[in-house]
């Protein structure tokens, strides 16, 4: 079998498509959906858990949310705690992914308090970012969360998975990313169920290494697929 | 394009996600040591020596044990001729203009730059250290050293206007240690405009590779001179007569010691553990290692250290990914020993931490500042108030406050107690290598022939020689230890005589007075290093105050003592202007250093040292008293002073007014032979620091002794001093010996 994503992320209103073309090709990886508001979550309550349960039906089997920062930024620590069960509710059997937005959370203390909450709340992954902040996943935001994540299997037995997002284009970066995995969590977290990265350009340069790495040539970027 | 087997080893890669070994080709160090046909002579007056007969050490790696190279070892000789060659040196370089030394340590700068793989592959190859380690933390610090040190030198002349340089440095470097250790001593040596001999342990090529580009580059020809050699050649090279001033780099320890409060010690230890584990051995030259080996010895103190701990009831962890072969050590845990366990005082060898808990603030600093050593020290807290309440009260040169180990090479590095009182790096690196314009060149020793058993050790007995004469009223009888004046323990006393023939008595004292005098001064101590700057001076004008009120009595027992009454009138105005400058004088409680790369400040404290032992001259019996006794106030000190042997009337009238002004045991003042008193002083091991201003032979007694703790020692070599000019008398060198430097490192971050 070859070396592929891990899944396809979309707009909730790409998602039939996605689901119809991806099988139409074959191929078993599974549609991933953006909800609740993407990328602000600045909508209400109601539209953003209707989003998610609209995605599911469309066929998403994994729902990326993204937290309200309000409630970060004021403190309202057990009331962000309902919305992500809300939203954990809503997945039904869907793999939730929550999205703290880190670049916008203020300072490092914040974005471990968040962490947990979403951890405790329910998500399957926390992710660092949109993507469309201005400040994306960096290391420092990245060493919290992982911490944090550790944290909580230490305390409860349950691991919850990872996945950075925003600027990080090339393989690599994304070996940065790997080794500070491995170093912070283990081997145990190096497998798509733990660990993900958030990245669209990023595909073609990793394919880019591989034809290296089988050829021993540089690949120019028409040598490749467009992804 | 095919993609056969190939294709199956990407997906492999993908699933085992391993690290794979990045190995640096050590072709070019051995590229480097062919040159010389792997055999290294010394680097002397800008060309290699390679002298007859001489013993070649070995130089092996550490790991595998292969011979890489053999280093040639000086003998008395060399050292002689190496020095040779910086005296001549050092005439032509330091003449130079500050900006031409500063251009030549900018371009040695670059050099290391273009060089760097040469120099880190080398020494990660000799030493075993993790090439991460040296190729991101000592390459760039050298270069930095080298930068900082060229914009002091170039504004030498008009920022240490009134300081030259010393003269040839001898730096002595014992194993281990990294060329870092030199760049540190060298830079300000040299920017300075000192000439440098270094003697480095027997099979050194990196500082033999530092010299080569050092002199390549040179102006002046052997301004860096570098020698392998026994550790048993130090003495020689301290004691060439060319050498200025000898630089010593003792072992460092390569272990720590932590202490975790009770309440986080379960998860603190848990995550150190899981840390431990992930970390990796194995080569240093190994890029994808958190550890190297540091050779056998290394790895036998480790093994004894642990032995030693697990003996004496200490529990021990080890853990992490090291291959079984020796050299290679375990990185290890001690923990669960009782505080009065040997071990738990020892220094801790690399790669072990002691681990230990406590329950406040209070226990974590007595058991901190319970040890001999006072190097460095880090505080990790979320509460600033807290940690900032530890930083300032740990006995240590350099503390950080959530972060560890961070050097820059604007911000002195140094230390207290055990771990000596020299600096390097910031503005009180470059004293070291600087002296007052016009001191008198150093010889290594004044006396051949002084007998360090029984300098001091006898007081000649003394007869009555009459009544007392001379008008009343004198001074009361005895010491001023503790805030009164007693009888002294020896119950003797000596005869004073002044030129007028009248005769008083002095009490006698001896070494228990001395040590009664040291434990009424520590008890002082403390209030006394906590008040303001402006309590203090309130103080110090009252004394002056004091003085001015006695002043004719003062100016009458001057006189008697064969000052012209001009003179005398003029010495005790001079004294209360002193007393009241040193009180006005706004203490230096430190500076704000800007360090690059890091955010947040870095305070460059100046702290009293404790208890400070003066032993003033002869001369000037009011002036040099007042001069001396002022700044060790002025700075938060308590005292113990001998006054001058010939008047020491003047101090015990002073004392009077002490008595009623400054706490019980802030200035104590014992009377009796010099020599004596002297000895007592320079042997006591809870003395601060020591000045002496008596005689050539005194002055090498004092240094010789005081190496038993350490204690930083100010003395005159016998020269006299002039107390009445402003620079001698009531300058910046007196400031610079009153206090003591800490570095407190506030990096930013929530």
């Amino acid at each position: 079998k070859g070396i592929t994503t891990a899944a396809v992320c979309v707009y909730p209103a790409r998602v039939c498509d996605a689901v119809k073309a991806l099988k139409a090709a074959g191929c078993s990886i599974p549609v991933a959906a953006v909800a609740t508001g993407f990328p602000a979550g600045q909508t209400h309550l109601k539209t953003r858990l209707e989003e998610i349960r609209l995605a599911v039906e469309d066929g998403a089997t994994e729902i990326d949310v993204v937290i309200n920062r309000t409630l970060v930024l004021t403190g309202q620590w057990e009331a962000l705690y309902d919305e992500i069960r809300q939203f954990r509710k809503a997945c039904g059997e869907a793999h939730l992914k929550t999205i703290l937005a880190t670049g916008e959370l203020g300072p490092l203390t914040n974005v471990y308090k968040a962490s947990l909450i979403a951890m405790m709340a329910g998500s399957d992954f926390i992710k660092t970012s949109t993507g469309k902040e201005t400040v994306n996943a960096t290391f420092p935001v990245a060493i919290v969360m992982l911490r944090a994540i550790r944290d909580f299997f230490w305390k409860t037995g349950n691991k919850v998975g990872f996945k950075p997002a925003g600027g990080i284009r090339t393989a690599k970066d994304s070996l940065a990313w790997l080794s500070l995995i491995k170093e912070e969590l283990g081997d145990e977290w190096l497998t798509p169920e733990l660990f993900r990265i958030g990245a669209s350009s990023l595909l073609s340069d990793i394919e880019r290494q591989i034809y290296h790495h089988v050829t021993g040539r540089y690949a120019a970027y028409h040598d490749l697929p467009m992804s | 394009m095919a993609a056969t087997g190939v294709g199956s080893r990407a997906r492999d890669i993908f699933t085992a996600l391993e690290y794979g070994p990045v190995p640096e080709s050590h072709a070019c160090a051995l590229a480097w040591l062919d040159t010389h046909n792997r055999l290294l002579g010394h680097y002397v007056g800008g060309e290699w020596l390679k002298p007859e007969h001489r013993n070649a050490v070995s130089c092996r790696d550490p790991i595998t044990g292969e011979n890489l190279a053999n280093c040639l070892q000086a003998q008395g000789e060399d050292v002689a001729a190496a020095v040779e060659a910086a005296r001549t040196a050092f005439k032509a370089w330091s003449q130079l203009p500050g900006a031409t030394r500063a251009r030549y340590l900018t371009q040695l700068a670059k050099v290391i730059l273009m060089h760097q793989r040469l120099l880190w592959t080398l020494e990660s190859l000799v030493t075993g250290r993790a090439v991460r380690e040296v190729r991101d933390g000592d390459v760039p610090l050298a270069q930095q050293l080298l930068q900082y040190h060229a914009v002091q030198a170039h504004a030498q002349e008009k920022a240490l206007a009134g300081w030259e340089p010393r003269g040839v440095i001898g730096l002595i470097l014992s194993p281990p240690f990294s060329f870092l250790d030199m760049m540190w001593r060298v830079c300000p040596a040299l920017a300075m405009g000192c000439t440098v001999v270094a003697l480095v342990p027997p099979a050194s090529p990196t500082p033999l590779l530092l010299a080569q580009l050092a002199g390549e580059l040179s102006p002046v020809p052997g301004i860096l001179n570098v020698m392998c050699g026994p550790a048993l050649l130090g003495p020689a090279l301290a004691s060439e007569p060319g050498v200025q001033k000898v630089a010593f780099c003792g072992a460092v320890e390569g272990g720590l010691r932590l202490l975790i409060q009770e309440s986080v010690w379960d998860e603190t230890v848990q995550r150190i553990q899981a840390r431990m584990g992930r970390l990796r051995s194995g080569r240093g030259l190994d890029g994808a290692v958190d550890m190297g080996a540091r050779g056998a010895t290394a790895q036998d103190l480790a093994q004894h250290y642990v032995h030693e701990a697990q003996s004496q009831g200490g529990q021990v962890f080890q853990a992490g990914d090291v291959p079984s072969d020796s050299p290679f050590f375990s990185p290890t845990l001690v923990f669960g020993l009782p505080p009065a366990a040997p071990c738990a005082q020892a220094e801790v060898p690399w790669p072990v931490v002691m681990a230990s808990p406590f329950r406040t603030a209070k226990e974590a600093l007595a058991l901190a500042n319970g040890m001999p050593r006072g190097g460095s020290a880090s505080v990790w807290s979320e509460r600033l108030g807290q940690a900032l309440e530890l930083g300032y009260g740990l006995r240590v040169g350099t503390v950080w406050i959530n972060a560890h180990g961070l050097r820059d090479p604007v911000v002195p590095t140094g230390g207290c107690k055990e771990s000596g009182s020299s600096w390097h790096g910031g503005q009180d690196g470059l004293y070291e290598y600087l002296q007052p314009s016009g001191t008198p060149a150093r010889l290594p020793f004044l006396c051949e022939s002084l007998n360090y058993d029984t300098f001091g050790l006898v007081v000649p007995s003394t007869v009555p020689s009459g009544p007392e004469t001379g008008p009343s009223p004198a001074p009361p009888y005895g010491l001023f230890i503790g805030g009164r004046f007693q009888p002294p323990g020896g119950r003797s006393s000596r005869p004073i005589q002044d030129s007028s023939g009248n005769l008083h008595y002095v009490a006698e004292g001896g070494v228990k007075d001395i040590r009664g005098a040291v434990e009424a001064a520590h008890q002082a101590a403390p209030g006394w290093g906590m008040q303001s700057p402006r309590a203090r001076a309130s103080l110090l004008w009252a004394l002056a105050a004091a003085l001015q009120r006695r002043d004719t009595a003062l100016a009458s027992r001057l006189e008697r003592h064969g000052s012209e009454p001009k003179a005398a009138k003029a010495e005790v105005e001079v004294s209360v202007r002193r007393l009241q400058m040193w009180g006005t004088q706004l203490q230096d409680q430190g500076h704000t250093l800007q360090v690059a790369g890091l955010r947040g400040p870095v305070l460059r404290l100046r702290e009293p040292l404790g208890v400070l032992a003066v032993v003033c001259p002869d001369e000037w019996p009011l002036l040099a008293f007042v001069s001396l006794l002022a700044p060790a106030l002025a700075h938060g000190n308590a005292v113990v002073l001998v006054p001058s042997g010939t008047c020491p009337l003047l101090a015990l009238e002073i004392c009077q007014d002490v008595a009623t002004l400054f706490p019980a045991g802030l200035v104590n003042v014992v009377t009796g032979d010099q020599d004596h008193l002297t000895r007592c002083l320079a042997l006591h091991q809870d003395i601060q620091a020591l000045w002496y201003f008596g005689s050539a032979q005194g002055s090498q007694f004092v240094e010789w002794a005081s190496a038993g703790n350490l204690k930083p020692v100010w003395v005159n070599r016998g020269f006299p001093r002039a107390w009445d000019e402003e620079a001698e008398g009531a300058g910046s060198e007196l400031s610079l010996h009153a206090a003591r430097t800490k570095a407190l490192w506030l990096p930013m971050g929530d």
